[in-house]
Formats: structure tokens, sequence, C-alpha cells
């Protein structure tokens, strides 16, 4: 039997357009941009537009698009660079930072803490998408703060409520950075509150390129860059820059946000009769955050009495292939900090993810629900045995 | 076609048996087991089960593409392993961890995972050999005899053996060697794994200090003592102390002396002379057969450490325990280590754990 991959969420394929549009600037078209040659001048110009049409998607000025190597990067740099101008002009910065974000933002602002590059706090999020928004008011009466809160959570779909929370950041003088790697495309997603100073996003996951990210920054917003050794990119991102990836990126984000409307829909519905189905076939499953407002081709499956890795191993062997919280996390018993946050640390469900995208069907949804329930059984009867 | 798990630890020998269980036509899952928690250890670790086995093992799979999963057995081989080599020591024997964890964290587990994902055989690159046969199945000791494993098998549940197979116990290391070369196996030079894998430094007196209470018994100062009661000078801790052992007593003696024994309830640890460490009747406890078992009179081979030949003997009594008398006195029998028994044809009987040794002259 074919194997049916949904973890869209994790990657996607290439889509031809992107690939034709790419294509050029792999062979003929390779000139370095910051040459001033008619072969550097080629590449500009196709970067350039790269920009202006990445920028139109977002709703944003081409001078605010800066492209990155992946999302991983941008929220480094949003979240770092940020915090590192501010403490270059005011002192320490706190960062809030939701308790459901990506490890990308997470790791990254334990670490500088650890450091003491910053205060941390981290707001919790309830199961309905709500945040506690109290520390966040003190924080920001108290001093300069970076926030940094998601659109779309990447292990559950949860939708975060970024305009909500723009509009109060702005008010106090905060900067809000919103990480929309997993929200665009799915979810209209825009620039134009501007309480949104920066916002993240990477090509991979909209069937763009691996390796090729941008990050937004609202004119005005100052950023320190990580890396040194080049103006590049408003010399935020130095480094001779990955034109076709640029091209590419910005093709797979326009036709994105055009398909949004009517993806959504789709994918809402083949995941609405994945759902149904699971709970009439399956016993003991929760819908992670089934009953708050969500990304539709994100499916977060709570399995009680049943190992996680042994589940994702098995519905991979039968040719299932899908992710725990997330792709990153592999190996580990522990629930994800995700999780844990929306559900408490004792949470002993196994979290199996399925995401959806343009090449899942009908058939991929009855298929993957026959295996789910052929495998929780078998996974179940052991548990009892070890 | 049928699917079969493999337990790749990263090693040369379990890379291989996958790779032959790949040529045989099985549909093969390997599995590598986080055993413990690896963040103390440094990033390249020898041991066989460490981060970096994990990869290498990951990275063979990928190269035999066959799917690769990790399983967190952590909580399992801390009860069934470690806490148990723990006791051991406080209790003044000398433990054989590998024992466990071959014989039951890993086949028991494998076998009920294996389970879940539909495979029918479990297999890993243990140098020994199966044979099913109608009337049952029996464990072999493996061709290559340096590097024979069954030493540490014979602990595993008899319903097992249908089950399992060892693709390497047929083969050489060298030949093994060269087959992961033939294929390009980037394991295929590794070095042999040599101590406990959860006691890297090789020090396990750390370890104790970590997992016992600092006020244990076996980490107190003690007496030296003759076999005669005579006081002859003072050790740290009879933990640090293994039948046989010589470092560690201080010098002043006319004669090399080694540890005969140790008493953990007065603390003591009682020293000889190398004379006096040959022994020739032997109590086993914790029984497990793989075979039938032996009655009173039969005559067995038994292997009392894992480098060791195995000796000639018979069985004198059997009940819960045994014992059996050696033909010949034998140098150092550690009570905690494992003794296994043989038939003529290198079939794995069974065994236990030593409780105690004597010699036939005092009996």
């Amino acid at each position: 039997m074919q194997p049916v991959y949904l973890d869209y969420a994790a990657t996607t394929p290439m889509r031809s357009e992107v690939r034709q549009a790419m294509d050029p600037y792999l062979s003929d078209t390779f000139g370095n941009p910051s040459s001033r040659h008619r072969w550097g001048r080629k590449a500009s110009a196709a970067l350039e537009h790269a920009r202006a049409v990445a920028a139109e998607a977002l709703g944003a000025q081409p001078r605010e698009i800066f492209f990155t190597r992946g999302g991983t990067e941008s929220d480094n740099l949003a979240v770092l660079g940020r915090c590192r101008a501010i403490s270059l002009e005011d002192g320490l910065p706190t960062l809030a930072i939701s308790a459901v974000e990506h490890h990308a933002v997470y790791d990254t602002a334990r670490w500088a803490e650890e450091r003491g590059e910053l205060r941390l706090v981290v707001l919790a999020v309830d199961t309905e998408g709500s945040i506690d928004l109290d520390p966040l008011r003190v924080a920001l009466n108290d001093g300069p703060t970076v926030v940094s809160v998601m659109w779309v959570n990447n292990e559950t779909g949860l939708f975060l409520p970024v305009p909500e929370i723009a509009t109060l950041v702005e008010e106090l003088g905060g900067t809000l950075h919103t990480d929309a790697v997993q929200a665009i495309g799915k979810v209209p997603v825009s620039t134009k509150h501007s309480g949104i100073r920066l916002l993240s996003a990477t090509a991979h996951k909209i069937y763009g390129p691996r390796g090729t990210g941008l990050l937004f920054v609202r004119e005005g917003t100052d950023v320190a860059p990580l890396l040194y050794g080049g103006g590049q990119e408003g010399a935020l991102r130095p480094g001779t820059e990955d034109v076709a990836g640029a091209v590419g990126f910005a093709t797979a984000l326009r036709l994105a946000v055009e398909e949004q409307a009517e993806e959504s829909v789709r994918l809402g519905a083949l995941r609405d009769a994945f759902e149904d189905r699971v709970l009439a076939q399956i016993e003991g499953v929760r819908i992670n955050a089934g009953a708050a407002r969500r990304s539709p081709s994100i499916s977060s499956l709570g399995i009680d009495g049943a190992d996680g890795e042994l589940l994702l191993s098995a519905l991979d062997l039968e040719g299932v292939a899908t992710s725990g919280g997330s792709a990153c996390a592999s190996g580990s018993n522990a629930a994800s900090h995700v999780i844990s946050a929306l559900f408490g640390p004792d949470d002993a469900k196994a979290t199996v993810r399925f995401s959806f995208g343009r090449h899942s069907s009908e058939a991929d949804v009855s298929r993957a629900v026959a295996v789910l329930a052929d495998v929780v059984g078998r996974v179940r009867e052991l548990e009892g045995v070890s | 076609m049928s699917r079969v798990l493999v337990a790749m630890s990263g090693g040369v020998d379990s890379s291989v048996a996958a790779a032959l269980l790949v040529d045989a036509g099985h549909e093969v899952v390997g599995v590598t087991m986080k055993t413990f928690c690896y963040s103390g250890t440094p990033a390249h670790s020898k041991t066989c089960c460490g981060l970096d086995g994990i990869m290498d093992a990951k990275r063979v799979a990928d190269a035999l593409g066959i799917p690769h999963y990790v399983f967190d057995v952590e909580e399992d081989f801390t009860r069934d392993v470690i806490d148990d080599f723990v006791s051991e020591y406080a209790q003044g024997r000398t433990p054989n961890p590998c024992v466990n964890c071959n014989s039951n964290t890993k086949f028991k587990d494998l076998l009920t995972r294996g389970r879940a994902l539909g495979c029918d055989q479990i297999a890993s690159g243990h140098y020994v050999r199966v044979e099913h046969a109608p009337e049952g199945s029996s464990l072999l000791r493996g061709l290559d005899p340096d590097k024979d494993q069954s030493y540490f098998l014979w602990a595993m549940p008899r319903s097992l053996l249908p089950k399992l197979l060892f693709p390497v116990g047929e083969l050489t290391k060298s030949a093994v060697r060269a087959h992961a070369r033939d294929l390009a196996l980037i394991t295929a030079d590794k070095p042999e794994s040599q101590e406990i894998c959860f006691v890297p430094s090789g020090n396990y007196r750390d370890l104790l200090e970590k997992r016992l209470s600092p006020v244990h018994p076996a980490l107190q100062p003690g007496p030296i003592v003759r076999r005669n009661g005579e006081v002859v000078g003072e050790h740290s801790g009879y933990a640090s102390f293994t039948v046989g052992q010589r470092k560690g007593l201080r010098g002043g003696f006319p004669e090399p002396m080694f540890v005969l024994q140790i008493r953990p309830h007065t603390r003591e640890v009682v020293v000889g002379n190398r004379d006096e460490l040959f022994e020739d009747v032997v109590d086993i406890g914790g029984l497990n057969w793989l075979a039938e078992p032996p009655t009173v009179g039969d005559r067995v081979n038994a292997q009392l450490r894992y480098r060791a030949a195995a000796v000639p003997a018979v069985v004198t009594r059997i009940d819960e325990s045994l014992t059996l008398e050696l033909a010949e006195p034998q140098l150092a029998v550690s009570p905690g280590q494992s003794a296994v028994l043989f038939d003529d044809r290198e079939r794995v009987l069974g065994g236990g754990r030593i409780v105690s040794a004597s010699t036939r002259a005092l009996v």
C-alpha cells in the first residue's frame, strides 16, 4: 500500500511553480547580488523583486522584509536581536513569551535568561488559547519589554490572540514579535496591525524551499544582528544572499496567501472528517485544544493508555507518517513543554499530530483512521504486559 | 516475508546483524534503546549505547534503508540494572549488570514493543546461536570463542527463545568487521565497548557514593582480617572490593594478599594468600533455565565469570538453588557473578547467581 504523508506541519513538498521560479537562479542567473557587473545586477533585481512580492503578501513595505536562512534563525534574530538592541540603550530588557512557543523562541529565551541577558516571563496559555495577560501588563509597565507570541501553535494548531495582544503591547510601549511559521496559508496573516513589529516566517512549510525564511521588521524597530561580516540584508543578516531561495519563498508566499481562504475550507473539512471518525471509532482519545479556534490543517490527538514512541513507530511501519508533538522532539518519553503547559505536567496521554496539506485526500483520511484504530489497539494491549 | 525487529546499539556487530537480515529478505526494523541519561557523559564516549551510539545506529539504518526508532527505557534500566548493581555491591557482592540488561531489559522489552510493531521475531548482534527445533529452541555459544556472549543471556525467559535470531553468532568477529567494511558501514572499525556503559569512567565507587546514603555501611571503613580473625588492617568501605582483588590492600605482608570474602554484617574484608582463593564447591541461587533443568548427579560445564573457560562440574543438590562440585578448584569464585551451565555441545542449560563458594576439604 502507498504510504500516506500526514506531517505537513513538519515540512512540505515543493510546488512546481516554486521550482520553476527558482530554476534560472540555480544555473544561468547565478550572480552575486552585491557585484556591480551585469550578473550581479540581474541577481539583485530578482532578489528585490522577491522582497517586494513577499512584502505585498504580508501587507508590508519591501524595506521591512529581511531574508534569513529559516524560521529558527528568524525567531532567534527577532528575540535576541531586539533584546540586545534594547540593552544597548535602556538596560536589561524583559522578554515575555507564551508558554507554548516553538523551541526556537522558548529555548533561546531560556538560554539568554541563564546568561543574564534578559529577564524572562512565561505567560500561561489555556486550552482555549487565552493568554494570562496580567503578568504581561506588569512587565510592560515595568520597563522595556519584548513580547513573543506565536500566531498558530505548531504542536496543536491552537490560535493565540495575536491582534489583541498587539493592541495591548502597543498601548504599553513594548515590542511584539510573532512567529507566524505555521499560520501563513492556514489563516489570514498580515503585518497591518501596527502593534506587530516583528514577524517570522519560513518557506518550507508552505511548499517553498528549505533553508529560506524571513523576518519582518517594522520601520523604526531597532534589531541587533546575530552575525557580522557583510552589509547584506541591511547588515541585519550578512552573508551572500540565496537569490533562488528568496525567489522561491516569494512565489510560495504569494500562492499561499492567494489560496488561503479556499484551501483552509478544504483542509478544515478533511480535518473535521478525520476527527469525527477518530472519535467515533477509537475510545479514550482527546482532540487537543479541540474546542478552541485553531488551524484547519492540524489535528493533535491525546491518546490514553499508549506509549507515544511506540504508537508513532507503529504508524510509520504501517505507512502513515505523523509526528509526536513536533517533529523535533523524538526519542524522548517526556511530554512536550506545549502539552505540559496546556494540560499540566502529569498529562499521561500520548500525543500524535496529524497535519494535512495540499495533497491530502479523503482516501488518506480513511486510511489514517483505520491504521490508527488498529495500531492503538495493538499498543494498548501491551500496556498491561510491560 | 516476516518483519524482524533488530536491536541496534550503534556498534559493528548489531550493524552487521541488521545488514544480514536485510540480505536474507526480512522486513527489518532497527531499534536503539536509550538506557540512561547521557548529559553527564563526555560527548565522544566510547560506550556502545551513548548518544553517539544512537546516532551511529541511525546512520547505519539509513544506509541500509530500514526504519530506525529510539525507545526510552531509562526507567526500566535504572530499576532493573543500575539499582540492582548498587544493591549488590552494598551487600558485598560483585554484580554482572550486563547480564540483567541483556537478558531482561533488552529482550523482554524488545519483544513487548516488537509485538506492538507487528514484528514476529527479535534479533540482535550478540555472538550466540539459537537452534530452532520441533522439540524446542536452544541457545548455544557463538562460534567465535573469543567473542561468545552466551554468558550474558542465561537469565532471559525461556519463552523468548523461539522468537530470537542472532545473525552474527555463526561468524567470527573478523568476518563481521570484514562484512561491515564490504558494505562500507560507518561502524566497521568502531572499537569494542568494554566498560560498564553507565560507569564510563570505570570507577563504580563514584556511582555508589551518588546512589547510596553516605552513611551506608558499604562505604564506611572496616577491618581487614585473616580467616582466623586476626585484624591486619583497615579498608575504606567494602564496596570497593571484590573477591580475588589485590589492589587496595596495603602492603606489609610477607606474600601477596587477595580478598577472599566480604562480610557485610561486620564490614570485614577477609584476605588470604593465593592458595586460599581456590574453591571447588559453589552455591548458586536465582536459577533460570533455558533447557530442561538438570538433576542431582548430572554432569555440566560451569562458566563462573565472563572471560573464563567452563569447568566440568557435578550437580550435587538442586531445589530453589543448587550446589555444584567442580572437577578442579577455581580461582576467585565471586558471589554475585553469574554461573552459567552448559552441556557438552555448548548449549546453555541455564544459570544463576553465585551465592557462596567453599572448598570440599572444609565441607
